[in-house]
């Protein structure tokens, strides 16, 4: 399927990786991605709480754009995008003459943003457009005995009206059903819905890295090998200030945390290096010594056995 | 009629036992409520089950429970509602060989037990929300009839004023959870009854003393839980980021927490670049990179930093260049939009929903459309189109610096 | 051992009014309350409040339409002074921070509503009582320093001297169960209504009628108990309330039929004829069978336009869908006549004096009489912050002349001993439950509507019986922290009085007025019962039945027709 593709920021500045492991993820799931590259930052919240307008009017503009594509619907790989601008449209919508005011915003580009998008994250693609099923049979790897904790960010899980998350669509279990179709071990712990505390990094470190460590200890204690993050801004407070995170809970943690695509990649027969793993802060050694492992061929209880040790 | 299995926390603190759970099968319909079900109980088996409770119409605010891990009214949780929750939408999923739906009712977070369902709503809630001056200061001079304040004014602090003190949103606010000094969501929407109500004198000294705080405004995390949580609509974080605009953009506080320089650096950030460079926003957030305030941040930050660098996570190009070029249009989005005297907000508890509320995020079925070929498309427009990202790049770093370089301005 | 000038049992609006009123004088106050003052029941009030602000408007039609409302029978000196206090009493609250909705040129704005000759209901959507109440707290926050609030503490006694002067109470903190003496010169009942006496009702599950039981129990009179309002508009099922403020927005009611019935019974206000009237209709249409199968007819709401429901009318868009699976702003709703208040109460004056000295009471707890036979929607919250306020600023008056009383030790030793006899029961009794719902479905059958002195007369012989049964039911809590089994078994004793007392009263008005329906004597007589019926007990549990006359100042009594 072809899909008008946000990839957002992070992921092509201070999370390279993800970026890298979606163009390479997408090929092998028969995903066409058209870039949006000339669209603008989704404001994470930040420039609505700064002007409601200014963020409607960019994600508006971005709306426009994937319209103006063959997609068969826009695509993110990034939680944040998902909410602000799931909130953004949900004003867009509900409102014609505000959606109207927009539009004219939008005027001197020649570009209007009509009603009804759809917008998916990769994970509610991933489950929705191409399958469990359809996913199950593409892995080359089963994540066998990998213990995998979801971490799903807030933006992709609440508010639940807004993100349509229902019984009949019970979005907050993607992560789940990804994992085990995956081939992989879902670790349950206390954080799976909490927050990584990235918003307030600046404002409060403390409760911020307080955050992001009482989570990836809570996984730790669960014996998760690793966690995976649908968001790349939960990834720079779980992998790139673990270390400080570490500091601020008082104790070692050494929880490598995955993308997404990285997860997916995997199972999909390619190397953490190809994924760019290596270019994680916290080395994710847990999950290349089980690669290393498979693709050995060794005995696959490998991890498990090291985790315990 | 469905059985369902009720499964309530217990607490006796005179008894010397640990909490623990009791558990009744109750048989109602599945439209009745959990409190229903739990004064059913109280009513039938046991008189002892403590729970506050009265109205049972969602307005007195006394049954804020958690079920099956959610916050909320149990007088307005229907029993199947309360059930299905455990059946996928997170948080609690059925057990194996159960036969009734288990139910499982527990006191609120983030506040002490008193006894079986009953929380210190004094300790935490009513103390934070005295915290925000819960009361009017009157404009001077007090009309002698009523102040004159637009319609449209009145009906937009109703949300708020509509808070039933149920502590639901405090329960489950995922900043107190790790900060327990948190002002927390309920205090300060009640804090923007005020900062919202034309009549009210002190919106400045509000804002002023909000932003100082350092467990204020800004210590929010944006999880939404809050939004949730609330029975009523109230939508708390989104008052909490009301009162950051009121504060950072109409009375330009800059407090000491950096919340109103992490605004301004992020938009100014996305109205230089159109995409976010985060090299440059952490020093700017505390002010810019040779500010005394942001030396220590940075310096702290460089091992990260140097970690990354070697990992080839970042590279100095990426770490202190821009290869993202920004079009030019969203430099004139910024000064369109920024440049007209007033803000428009568009608060939907006030305007309500066009027609059926309409899909967001892809979440609704009626967007099933959009999945037929060329649903999404329109005809081509000005400007250029689109392309593909560069299915050769094998280095993830070379697909973000080849997309970068696509038309727009250069800087 | 909390000594204060004025003690207020009870922080719905007439408490907090009445402290607030009674801080400002001068006085030290202590309001005592067995909730959080926020989860008192004035909350559910939804449509509004009543007061001739309007230039055009006057208060003495509020007045007239008061008086006829209550089908002559409310006492005209008192009218008066609840229509004439009432715009300064809007603009205080709109003062203090209630958020009233305005009208598009920025003054406050009215609504419609049930047997109003002009829009005089000021409203915040359709959660006025809720605003209010809540801006109250607010107040007796700021004056945190002069009101000593004491939240979830629930009265046992009232306390009175030698003289019979009522001198304070004792009170139970539900957080640890200790008892406590609360001296006071005056203290102030403004504890509710009773509307759990009945099943269903609108009330919440705290309306028991403590307050009117404590004070008919150290012989105190009650007057119009007989005077039970239904409300025309709530669910079938769990009672819950329908705000007028729908038909004052122009909602219809339809029977099963689609008939607008009330163009019959009341052709010129049609849904907007007084509460009694309309209730009445509704009755008598779903008795002759132009009702729905589930014993309602319907409420139709889609008249007023959308985009206005939900924003005056959001509350019920709620409750409707959450309790009754249905989109009121799409479809008609199901809805029948449910009690929902009660005129009668503690006897009073225009000061909010009982007959017992030092006794005051305010809001429903009391009978002033401005209500009568049937009160006015939209003149509830009216008359709990006028006569709040009254109390308030008499009883500190009061308090300046009287010296501080001192309570004898042994009072405290006797209501612990009461409490452990409860606690320590040995069971084998019913439930209290049981006894509580036997209770409500006996009054919502014999003493609702439409009334007869057969079936009063069978209420209240299964009154007399449940009197018996109560003492011995059931309770499983043995525990003192936050013991709500010993609480809910003392207020079934205070809901079986308040129940007697309406059978009583009901069983002695042999003609109808207001919500006083007798199959038996239907029409209005006033050669005989232009009177208000008082009840009160001796000290060997036997009610008895007194007369007391009705004021009237202006208007005499009419023909009354909507």
């Amino acid at each position: 399927m072809r899909v008008a593709y946000w990839p957002g920021c992070v992921s092509r500045g201070f999370t390279p990786e993800l970026h890298g492991s979606m163009a390479k993820v997408a090929p092998l799931l028969d995903i066409e991605l058209i870039e949006l590259d000339r669209a603008a930052c989704c404001g994470a919240g930040v420039i609505a709480e700064h002007n409601q307008e200014l963020a409607d009017t960019l994600n508006a503009r971005t709306f426009a754009l994937a319209q103006r594509t063959d997609g068969e619907l826009m695509m993110n790989i990034c939680s944040t995008c998902q909410g602000a601008q799931s909130e953004c449209q949900e004003r867009l919508d509900a409102n014609t003459e505000y959606r109207e005011r927009v539009n004219q915003n939008l005027a001197d580009e020649g570009l209007r943003y009509e009603k009804g998008l759809t917008n998916k994250n990769f994970l509610w693609l991933l489950v929705e457009e191409i399958g469990l099923e359809a996913l199950r049979a593409r892995v080359k790897r089963p994540l066998s005995n990998l213990r995998v904790g979801p971490f799903y960010g807030c933006y992709i899980v609440r508010p639940v009206d807004r993100l349509g998350i229902d019984s009949e669509r019970p979005r907050d279990r993607y992560l789940h059903w990804v994992i085990e179709a995956l081939g992989g071990t879902v670790i349950d712990y206390a954080g799976v819905y909490k927050c990584c505390g990235f918003p307030i990094i600046t404002m409060n470190k403390q409760a911020s890295l307080a955050q992001a460590g009482r989570h990836l200890g809570d996984a730790l204690d669960a014996q998760a090998d690793c966690l995976v993050v649908p968001c790349p801004l939960c990834h720079l407070n779980l992998d790139m200030q673990q270390p400080g995170a570490a500091k601020v809970v008082g104790r070692d943690l050494g929880m490598p945390v995955l993308h997404l695509p990285q997860l997916v990649g995997l199972a999909l027969g390619l190397s953490p290096k190809e994924l760019g793993m290596t270019k994680h802060i916290v080395k994710p050694t847990s999950v290349i010594d089980w690669s290393t492992a498979v693709v050995a061929g060794t005995d696959d209880t490998a991890v498990g056995a090291r985790r315990v040790a | 009629m469905p059985a369902y299995t009720l499964r309530i926390r217990r607490f006796d603190p005179q008894s010397g036992e640990a909490p623990h759970w009791d558990e009744h099968t109750v048989e109602m319909p599945e439209t009745q409520s959990v409190l229903d079900a739990i004064l059913k109980v109280r009513d039938e088996v046991d008189g002892s089950v403590g729970i506050r409770c009265s109205c049972q119409q969602a307005i007195c605010g006394s049954c804020g429970v958690r079920m099956n891990g959610k916050p909320g009214l149990a007088c307005n949780t229907h029993l199947g509602e309360a059930a299905e929750r455990g059946h996928g939408v997170g948080w609690n999923p059925p057990e194996e060989g159960q036969v009734a739906p288990v139910i499982a009712v527990e006191p609120m977070g983030n506040m002490p037990v008193i006894r079986d369902l009953i929380v210190d709503m004094d300790a935490v809630h009513w103390k934070k929300i005295r915290r925000v001056t819960p009361w009017l200061v009157n404009q001077q001079p007090v009309p002698e009839r009523e102040y004159i304040v637009p319609h449209e004014n009145m009906v937009d602090v109703t949300q708020t004023m509509a808070c039933i003190q149920c502590g639901a949103c405090v329960s489950d606010c995922l900043a107190m959870e790790v900060d327990p000094l948190f002002v927390g969501p309920a205090a300060l929407a009640k804090a923007y009854r005020f900062v919202g109500d034309p009549r009210d004198a002190q919106h400045r000294e509000r804002l002023q003393d909000l932003a100082e705080d350092e467990h204020g405004i800004y210590d929010c995390t944006h999880c939404f839980n809050c939004i949730d949580a609330c029975p009523k609509g109230v939508d708390p974080m989104s008052q909490i980021m009301r009162l950051r605009r009121r504060a950072g953009s109409d009375y330009e506080i800059e407090d000491r927490n950096n919340g109103y320089r992490h605004e301004h650096a992020f938009v100014n950030n996305i109205r230089r670049n159109g995409l976010l460079h985060e090299a440059d926003l952490l020093p700017d957030s505390y002010g810019g990179k040779f500010n005394p305030r942001a030396v220590p941040e940075l310096i702290g930050a460089l091992p990260t930093a140097m970690t990354a660098l070697r990992r080839g996570k970042m590279t100095p190009k990426t770490a202190l260049g821009h290869p993202h070029k920004a079009p030019a249009e969203v430099k004139r989005i910024f000064e369109k939009v920024e440049g007209r005297s007033g803000r428009v907000e568009l608060n939907l508890y006030v305007t309500g929903y066009e027609d059926e509320p309409e899909a967001t995020g892809g979440g609704q079925r009626e967007t099933a459309t959009a999945a037929e070929p060329n649903a999404q498309g329109r005809p081509e427009s000005v400007g250029a189109g689109e392309r593909q990202p560069a299915a050769e790049s094998l280095d993830a770093d070379a697909v973000a610096s080849e997309t970068g370089t696509t038309e727009g301005e250069t800087r | 051992m909390p000594n204060q000038d004025v003690l207020i049992i009870g922080a719905g609006l007439a408490g907090q009014r009445a402290a607030l009123a009674a801080a400002q004088a001068g006085a030290t106050v202590g309001i005592i309350s067995k909730v959080h003052p926020v989860r008192s029941h004035s909350v559910a009030a939804a449509g509004g409040i009543n007061a001739a602000l309007n230039p055009e408007d006057t208060w003495e039609s509020h007045a007239f339409d008061t008086v006829k409302g209550s089908d002559y029978l409310g006492d005209q000196d008192a009218i008066e002074v609840m229509c004439r206090e009432a715009p300064g009493e809007i603009l205080w609250l709109e003062h203090a921070g209630v958020t009233f909705h305005r009208n598009e040129t920025g003054h406050l704005g009215t609504r419609a509503f049930g047997g109003a000759s002009a829009a005089r209901t000021y409203y915040v959507a359709d959660i006025t009582g809720h605003a209010i109440l809540h801006v109250l707290y607010e107040q007796l926050m700021k004056h945190s320093t002069q009101v000593d609030s004491y939240e979830e503490w629930f009265t046992t006694d009232l306390l009175q001297d030698d003289d019979g002067r009522c001198i304070g109470a004792i009170c139970r903190n539900l957080r640890d169960g200790h008892l406590e003496v609360f001296n006071a010169k005056a203290v102030i009942l403004a504890t509710g209504g009773c509307g759990q006496a009945y099943k269903p009702t609108t009330n919440g599950l705290i309306v028991t009628g403590d307050g009117i039981a404590q004070a008919y129990r150290i012989g105190a009179k009650l007057m119009d108990m007989e005077m039970v309002q239904y409300h025309p508009t709530t669910l079938a099922g769990n009672g819950l309330l329908i705000t007028e403020g729908a038909r004052g927005e122009g909602a219809w009611l339809l029977n099963a039929e689609g008939d607008r019935f009330m163009e019959r019974y009341a052709p010129n206000k049609l849904e907007l004829a007084s509460r009694d009237v309309v209730s009445r209709a509704e009755q008598t249409e779903i008795n002759e069978g132009h009702g729905f199968p589930d014993g309602t007819v319907a409420l139709d709401i889609t008249k007023v336009p959308r985009r206005r429901t939900l924003e005056a009318l959001r509350e019920i868009v709620n409750i409707g869908r959450d309790f009754a699976g249905v989109d009121i702003t799409r479809e008609p709703i199901h809805i029948r006549p449910g009690q929902h208040y009660i005129m009668g109460g503690v006897k009073t004056d225009v000061d909010g004096q009982t007959t017992i000295p030092g006794l005051y009471a305010a809001g429903e707890v009391a009978c002033v009489s401005v209500h009568g036979g049937n009160r006015l929607g939209a003149n509830s919250l009216l008359d709990t912050l006028i006569f709040g306020r009254r109390s308030g600023e008499h009883s500190a008056a009061r308090a300046i002349q009287t010296s501080m009383p001192a309570t004898p030790a042994t009072r405290v030793a006797d209501a612990e001993r009461y409490i452990a006899a409860i606690i320590n029961r040995d069971g084998g009794g019913r439930r209290v439950a049981a006894i509580k719902h036997e209770l409500g479905e006996t009054m919502n059958q014999y003493a609702a509507v439409f009334r007869d002195a057969e079936g009063l007369a069978t209420a209240h012989e299964i009154i007399r019986r449940l009197k018996e049964e109560a003492p011995r039911a059931t309770v499983d809590d043995r525990g003192s922290v936050f013991n709500q089994d010993v609480i809910g078994a003392i207020e079934l004793g205070y809901m079986l009085d308040c129940a007697e007392a309406i059978v009583i009263a009901a069983e002695e008005r042999k003609e109808s007025r207001g919500a006083q329906f007798r199959t038996d004597f239907p029409k209005r007589n006033d050669d005989v019962w232009l009177k208000h019926i008082d009840v009160t007990v001796n000290g060997a549990d036997v009610p008895e039945v007194s007369y007391s006359p009705v004021t009237i100042t202006k208007w005499e009594p009419q023909e009354r027709t909507y």
